[in-house]
């Protein structure tokens, strides 16, 4: 199923009235987004929690999405919110790779692109950001890290811990 | 492919256990706010009566404009929380700031009004009187920050610190609004600090407590 913003809105109505149906095919959908929504801003062993936790917040947030309003700006501010949280709690990932797993790029590239983490990474400082994508991302270790960019170890965990504290508080901003 | 079972697992767990919900709507919220600052407000009135002038059918331009600005912090703040509630991406959460901006006219007005007359304002039935607005204030502004807390619980609020605060000034500015309605004191003194202290102490309260009742 295409996961286009219409859809997703139609089903996510009828789901909160109770439809199992189509609540199984938007869980389904959204699992798939979510995937790609992430693809590449999460280390790939971290992904599946990550997935799993967002549609467990869906789940139990539902109510706080009307039909009145856009499914999927919602829908990636829980994703952010749940992702922001996930790299908070992060401890070094196993890849020092980043694999190039392209899924499920979205049919609606504007909204996607105001949407998207990339974006909201993008609001961030430069060091802020490469530190975090280092680090809390790519898995590499604060040493590696401080190498690749010439930052001293202990500016990479301030850089890392700012730039976490902003990601938090800019969760909703375009 | 582990993976994709236990997604598959997941998902069959969640539509199992699907029950119809009541999406939460901005009026709904908004209708929630107003309610528990009128009926705080008209609690303090019936349980303290109304100010004598307001009785005589008149009112003092001071404590109009001090009440109006209360109120009306009362209400940006509110629409905030209700708004941070409902999460998504694009929202603006900054509005209530403007109102805040003007709201603290009063206690930079009143903390150099109270400079100017020096120890006079430090007299111990000036600051009897003035903790007595703050905990009437305080008290009365107890049932908004619940609402908006119960808000902020079934919603999906990204920012709960924020929230925090906000529903904090929400509570506060209307727990002011409603002592504005007995207070008979329209000194600029009193208003600007005390009963401006009331929106204060329940920001710093909301900012510390609402945050661990909302989390997700």
């Amino acid at each position: 199923m295409r996961a286009d913003e219409a859809t997703l809105a139609r089903l996510m109505a009828l789901s909160q009235q109770g439809d199992r149906q189509s609540y199984a095919a938007l869980l389904e959908a959204c699992q798939r987004w979510l995937r790609g929504y992430y693809s590449r801003r999460i280390a790939p062993s971290s992904l599946d929690d990550l997935v799993q936790e967002t549609l467990i917040a869906l789940h139990t947030k539902r109510a706080s999405w009307d039909a009145t309003r856009p499914f999927l700006p919602w829908l990636a501010a829980i994703a952010r919110y749940r992702w922001v949280d996930h790299l908070r709690r992060l401890y070094r990932a196993d890849e020092h790779e980043l694999h190039e797993e392209l899924l499920g790029t979205d049919d609606e590239p504007a909204i996607a692109a105001r949407i998207s983490l990339d974006r909201l990474l993008g609001l961030l400082p430069p060091a802020q950001e490469r530190a975090i994508a280092l680090v809390k991302i790519e898995g590499l270790s604060i040493a590696e890290a401080s190498a690749m960019t010439g930052q001293s170890e202990s500016l990479v965990k301030v850089n890392i811990h700012r730039g976490l504290r902003k990601l938090a508080l800019m969760i909703e901003k375009e | 492919m582990t993976m994709h079972r236990d997604s598959d697992a997941l998902i069959a767990a969640l539509v199992g256990e699907l029950e119809p919900v009541r999406p939460l709507r901005f009026g709904a919220g908004l209708a929630g706010a107003l309610t528990a600052a009128g009926l705080s407000a008209a609690g303090v009135v019936m349980l303290l009566g109304l100010r004598p002038d307001w009785v005589a059918g008149s009112a003092d331009p001071m404590h109009l404009v001090a009440t109006g600005l209360f109120g009306g912090l009362g209400l940006a703040a509110s629409v905030t929380v209700i708004v941070m509630g409902r999460p998504q991406v694009g929202s603006d959460h900054g509005g209530w700031r403007w109102a805040a901006g003007m709201a603290a006219l009063l206690p930079l007005v009143g903390l150099a009004a109270a400079i100017g007359r020096g120890r006079e304002a430090m007299a111990p039935e000036v600051m009897r009187h003035g903790a007595e607005c703050f905990g009437l204030g305080a008290a009365a502004s107890l049932l908004v920050a619940a609402m908006l807390t119960a808000w902020l619980r079934r919603g999906a609020p990204t920012a709960p610190a924020r929230a925090g605060l906000v529903a904090g000034v929400a509570a506060g500015a209307f727990g002011s609004f409603a002592v504005s309605l007995h207070c008979p004191d329209n000194d600029i003194v009193h208003i600007g600090i005390w009963h401006a202290a009331t929106v204060v102490a329940m920001a710093a309260a909301g900012r510390l407590v609402i945050p661990r009742l909302i989390r997700w």
